[in-house]
């Protein structure tokens, strides 16, 4: 086997397999190392595959090919205290044609699909290969050992897509310490529930999908919960800033145990039977916590770079991923063309970044990390909004107040008018 | 979620070597044990009496989430050798 390639991608993920995808089309000698058995065997996200046209465009209608579960027709997004909701529901016939805007998967499968592709086109996957670090030569990165095998992997270009936790990265000297602020921790229970229940329970028909969205559960602690339907199960979990977890002085599995018994949830996985239970950290540093993403010999792809925002509405990752990986293939296809491998030409990538959706968008919420640790946001605003609708719809004979004499005693009651300000500001300018 | 039936609903595959090692002396004088109480798998204990912590790698979903919340430095974590560790089948 040859052991020099003409370009290295660490981790087949979605970033790592689509840039092999494309680097191979290109007819490049292009290395695929996997650490898991099979691709998708280490991977855990929520469960959401956002619509991404870099996906679209290599794979055309992809949606025929691909193994997902649903398309999402349904969004919900629910306010939550310990014993009220409040939702707002969103279903869009747009959204049930395709080009889909988003669909349900389940990672083993998907993953090990889009690997299986990158393999058509000629790409070598290696699997059980566990990347420990760069190797260095004059200053450039030339290639990766990896773990419990003599030798060592050469190319002209690596790229690293080995995930949120980059010791690749790292150990290039592209990013400092791991530091809980930037980072969430999201688990998850996979639960199997027959289809036919799921297309009752949820009023979905045919391959619809729902995603429900819960702010205010965990109570206390800055994150958000999630339930997803797949086919025949649902993706069930919660994401937690570490340091508010930390704060906390609770486990994840007793703070996931709040949202699988809350009402209003309990009623939805009712009868369901878990299948998987999974955890993974999330970059949650948003635009400011993204690091060095090239030098010399090496480019750095997906949730290894950063690439994942949320602004308390939006969370998005993969889409994100998928769309660096094509363009540090791009790039790397562009540098061995022009036999130049160094940080200067690898700067095209960056460039490349910077001008697509996935910089820009990061850019424009990048104020949302610091309202994302606005405390408030958590229980008392929930709150509020229950106690606002409490009182509209309860009836008990006492005299009413106008809506907008309610909400405002509401405001003042549970926050306060100096907070409020403040958060009204700081939440204005992170989303508007 | 009953956290001691994980073996039951996620498939790992052993290996000899831990891919966890712990500073136990370091970790006998840490404030907090964040490790303990932060992991999703619930893989640390923390033994009041004799003040050793100790650590289960076998059933860890290498997450990192240890690794990240230690402020002593103490927990040395890398990625268990290719093909053995966690292993999702259906997430």
């Amino acid at each position: 086997m040859a052991k020099y390639f003409d370009v290295i991608v660490v981790g087949a993920g979605p970033a790592g397999s689509l840039a092999g995808l494309k680097l191979a089309r290109a007819g490049l000698n292009v290395c695929l190392l996997e650490r898991g058995s099979h691709p998708g065997a280490k991977n855990m996200f929520g469960g959401l595959l956002h619509n991404t046209p870099a996906l679209n465009e290599l794979i055309p209608s992809f949606w025929e090919k691909a193994p997902l579960e649903r398309h999402v027709y349904k969004k919900v997004l629910a306010f939550m205290t310990p014993d009220t909701a409040v939702s707002l529901s969103f279903e869009n016939e747009n959204f049930d044609r395709p080009p889909y805007n988003g669909y349900t998967v389940l990672r083993p499968a998907f993953d090990n699909w889009l690997a299986g592709e990158a393999v058509k086109e000629g790409a070598l996957l290696l699997c059980d290969c566990t990347v420990i670090e760069p190797v260095m030569k004059d200053g450039a990165v030339v290639g990766v050992t990896v773990k419990g095998r003599e030798g060592e992997l050469r190319a002209n270009i690596v790229i690293a897509a080995d995930g949120v936790l980059s010791f690749l990265a790292e150990k290039a000297g592209l990013r400092g310490d791991f530091v809980p602020g930037t980072l969430g921790v999201g688990v998850k229970l996979l639960l199997g529930l027959p289809e036919a229940t799921i297309n009752e329970r949820f009023h979905l028909v045919r391959d619809q999908g729902a995603d429900i969205s819960f702010l205010g559960i965990p109570a206390g602690i800055r994150g958000g919960s999630f339930l997803y339907t797949n086919r025949e199960s649902l993706s069930v979990g919660m994401v937690m800033y570490l340091d508010s977890l930390q704060k906390s002085g609770r486990a994840p599995h007793e703070i996931f145990d709040d949202l699988l018994q809350h009402p209003q949830v309990k009623k939805l996985v009712k009868g369901a039977v878990p299948l998987e239970y999974s955890a993974h950290l999330v970059p949650e540093g948003g635009y400011k916590a993204v690091p060095t993403v090239y030098t010399n010999g090496m480019m750095v792809v997906g949730d290894a770079a950063g690439l994942c925002y949320t602004n308390g509405i939006n969370l998005e990752g993969i889409n994100l991923a998928m769309t660096s990986g094509v363009l540090a293939a791009e790039t790397a296809i562009n540098a061995i063309e022009a036999g130049d491998y160094s940080a200067r030409m690898l700067a095209l990538y960056k460039k490349k970044l910077n001008e697509s959706f996935v910089i820009k968008d990061m850019k424009k919420f990048s104020k949302s990390v610091g309202m994302m640790h606005v405390d408030r946001l958590y229980d008392t605003y929930p709150q509020l909004l229950a106690g606002i609708m409490e009182k509209i719809y309860k009836v008990d004979g006492t005299p009413r107040t106008g809506l907008f004499g309610l909400a405002r005693k509401e405001a003042m009651k549970e926050v306060g008018l100096k907070d409020l300000v403040a958060d009204s500001i700081r939440i204005g300018r992170a989303l508007l | 979620m009953n956290i001691e039936n994980l073996p039951q609903v996620t498939q790992f595959k052993t290996d000899e070597q831990p891919h966890i090692i712990i500073d136990k002396e370091v970790c006998r004088t840490c404030e907090h044990h964040a490790c303990v109480m932060s992991c999703p798998a619930n893989c640390y204990t923390w033994n009041e009496e004799t003040g050793l912590l100790s650590v289960v790698y076998e059933t860890c979903l290498e997450c990192g989430t240890c690794y990240v919340v230690c402020d002593n430095k103490a927990i040395d974590w890398s990625y268990p050798r290719g093909g053995y560790g966690v292993n999702f089948r259906l997430t």
